[in-house]
């Protein structure tokens, strides 16, 4: 695809213009919800599902009050998700350009193994383990982009092909063992240094959502994103050079989620072969359940943020409660679905569509 | 006075079955902690002569798994002691493979089919009774228990594994090291064939060996290990601190024990089972995994074609391996190896009892 660069002014004008459309675009959704008869609108639709979470925490409270008040359980529930922050973070920039990118959690599990091969049994030190785990997922990011842009394949179908290769190179790598001593700087830097009782771990991924949340609201690479997501053509028609929109989004992904694995590796000091794949689901759960907050109908990172942190809140109190672990996936499950299906009702139930 | 005298005298009465239970837990534990013994698990026979014209064949739950590849090489060491061909099917966890195992063994020509290292026969069936039809005996290595389970009738043979004492040595020594307080949380996949037997044996042992002990137990599918285990495990130590002990029934669930432990600020310890080499690692170099109770694999491996040699030689079968228990600390971890593997610190005797079991010079 070649695109001649327009000139600056004509190209500011036809993004302000775009904005424009979009603008008109999410008040005809909110008329079309209206349709509907959706009657909680507004701040209501924007803060719903903070209301769940207090919801979910005083319904679960009244069983459990010692535990569910504790401030302790909170600290500790925010530490031990850093790693589905960021893999659900590393989702929704692909999603915000219109891209599913199922390998995400194969770049996870890769960056966690790779950084233990590395450190334990080659002797690398970890800030340079660390360095090549992410460019290991930088290059995944750009296989990713090379066969979805450049072959025109469906983003579900590459990613799910380069995510079980990835998954092949983590058993080759880690010759099928589960590696341990993985060095306690890094132990140190995500769950044993604590700052107002919670593991910094959190802190990087409060830190990612803020910068993440500021590209996409503030910048007009982050419009730009928006612009591919909703649509491609009219995009490209507008001078948006639609093709490396969508290959950065990708190379994003893959490195954030590269990071996810740092995290997931820093969290044990151990990397295994295959339970970050596990991680897959909750992340594409809270993407959604997040694209129904804050901005209702996009992908956003304080909405991914919070629905983590919904959902984890919910396992909790789950546990607390003493219910069987299959309830979890009823959870989690049952929370993809409902989460799919409330944002479709946010964008007037038109067909997704990639 | 009177009081204190009968509140001593109350304890003296309810203390002295708690004290039985402490010293014969530290019995079971000071026997575990010898090195291995062999003990024959039947007659000695010429295997080199039965075994000449036969051949067998390996199917391993996955090769994938370094606990499944460990027993196989036990395998392949015992038919070159022997001298018979033997295959090691590679697989990767699918059904289709361990189908097509089965298919390759019967068309080749193979006499006996072993299952091993938890491959669940029962998944298979259709395959081995048209196996069974086509003359090749089928057995099951490392899959059932040796006393509360067993093969079911249409299996030829299997050899199992005394998971009732590693339970007991599991709990027997979270026993000794809080004088009789456990406080522990059990973990297991209830879908795996030797949880059962595990968490009956670590739970049963507890009830009826400590009387101050109390127990909770949380049931985690392998799958849901890394996205339940460490919330289920965290949240329970936050909702009651005083865990002393986590006994995973397998000790690969530690990875996601210890992170929890840590979150949570608690100072359980992990105690578990398989002797799994990153866990003693993890032993070695922390201070969360206390102890591990291991066997050698290349052990299993040899007596599981010992059982399939009796079995194709027509000799009394053997059900119950002879891979003893064996108790890694800190004190002898180091004898594991490091990096730790699944086959060292147990010592070698087994090689030679099998040799000489077998007639080989």
């Amino acid at each position: 695809m070649t695109e001649t660069p327009p000139s600056s002014e004509a190209y500011e004008a036809r993004i302000a213009a775009l904005e424009a459309k979009l603008a008109a675009l999410e008040a005809s959704v909110g008329d079309a919800t209206a349709r509907v008869e959706w009657d909680w609108k507004g701040w209501a639709e924007r803060y719903g599902l903070i209301l769940a979470w207090i919801a979910i925490i005083l319904v679960l409270g009244a069983f459990k009050p010692v535990q569910m008040f504790a401030w302790n359980s909170y600290a500790s529930m925010l530490g031990s998700n850093a790693m589905v922050v960021v893999l659900t973070l590393a989702l929704i920039i692909p999603l915000t350009t219109g891209d599913f990118d199922l390998s995400v959690a194969s770049v996870m599990g890769l960056s966690s193994m790779l950084i233990a091969v590395l450190n334990v049994k080659l002797g690398y030190p970890i800030g340079s383990a660390i360095l090549i785990a992410l460019l290991a997922g930088a290059v995944v990011g750009a296989v990713n982009a090379f066969f979805i842009l450049y072959f025109g394949v469906f983003s579900l179908i590459v990613t799910l092909g380069t995510g079980y290769f990835v998954n092949g190179l983590i058993l080759w790598v880690s010759n099928s063992g589960t590696i341990a001593g993985v060095s306690m700087d890094l132990v140190r830097a995500v769950i044993l240094t604590r700052f107002l009782g919670i593991p910094v771990g959190f802190y990087y991924a409060l830190i990612l959502t803020g910068v993440i949340w500021y590209v996409f609201q503030f910048t007009a690479l982050g419009r730009r994103m928006l612009f591919v997501g909703r649509g491609r053509e009219v995009a490209r028609l507008s001078g948006v050079n639609v093709t490396r929109v969508r290959a950065g989004a990708l190379i994003a992904s893959s490195v954030m989620a590269a990071f996810a694995g740092v995290l997931y590796t820093g969290m044990r000091g151990v990397a295994d072969p295959s339970s970050a794949l596990a991680f897959l689901l909750p992340a594409f759960a809270a993407a959604f359940l997040g694209s129904t907050a804050i901005y209702p109908g996009r992908f956003n990172a304080p909405g991914a943020f919070l629905a983590v942190f919904v959902l984890s809140t919910g396992v909790m109190g789950l546990n607390f409660l003493g219910v069987d672990s299959f309830v979890q996936n009823l959870f989690y499950g049952g929370g993809l679905v409902v989460a799919v299906a409330i944002s479709q009702l946010i964008r007037g139930r038109k067909p997704m569509d990639g | 006075m009177k009081y204190m005298t009968t509140a001593a005298a109350a304890a003296l009465l309810l203390g002295a079955p708690a004290h039985a239970g402490i010293d014969e837990a530290r019995a079971l534990i000071a026997q575990y902690s010898q090195l291995p013994t062999f003990e024959a698990p039947g007659p000695a026979f010429d295997a080199k002569a039965c075994m000449a014209d036969k051949k067998m064949f390996v199917i391993p739950l996955t090769n994938a798994n370094p606990f499944n590849a460990a027993i196989s090489q036990g395998f392949v060491d015992a038919a070159e002691i022997v001298g018979f061909e033997l295959r090691d099917w590679e697989t990767q966890l699918d059904p289709a493979g361990w189908i097509q195992g089965i298919n390759t063994a019967v068309a080749e020509g193979f006499d006996l089919i072993d299952l091993q290292g938890g491959l669940p026969p029962e998944f298979l069936q259709p395959q081995i009774l048209e196996a069974q039809a086509a003359g090749v005996k089928v057995t099951a290595t490392h899959n059932w228990d040796a006393t509360t389970q067993g093969a079911p009738d249409w299996m030829d043979g299997a050899a199992n594994t005394d998971y009732v004492t590693v339970g007991q040595i599991i709990a027997a020594w979270a026993i000794v090291q809080t004088e009789g307080k456990v406080n522990a949380l059990v973990l297991g996949p209830d879908e795996i064939t030797p949880t059962a037997p595990l968490r009956d044996s670590i739970l049963g042992y507890l009830a009826e060996h400590c009387p101050d002990c109390t127990t909770k137990y949380i049931n985690v599918p392998v799958n849901d290990w890394a996205t339940q285990g460490q919330p289920a495990v965290q949240n329970a130590l936050l909702a009651d601190p005083s865990i002393n002990y986590v006994l995973p029934v397998y000790d690969s669930m530690s990875q996601f024990i210890v992170p929890a432990i840590q979150i949570a600020g608690s100072s359980a310890k992990i105690v578990s089972y398989n002797g799994t080499p990153f866990v003693l690692d993890m032993m070695r170099d922390g201070d969360i995994v206390e102890m591990n109770v291991g066997e050698s694999l290349g052990w299993v491996g040899m007596a599981g074609t010992d059982a399939n040699m009796r079995l194709l030689c027509g000799l009394d079968p053997v059900t119950k391996l002879n891979t003893p228990a064996f108790i890694f600390t800190d004190e002898n971890v180091a004898s594991a190896g490091v990096p730790a593997t699944f086959n060292d610190g147990y010592g070698d005797v087994h090689i030679e009892g099998f040799k000489a079991l077998w007639g080989i010079d």
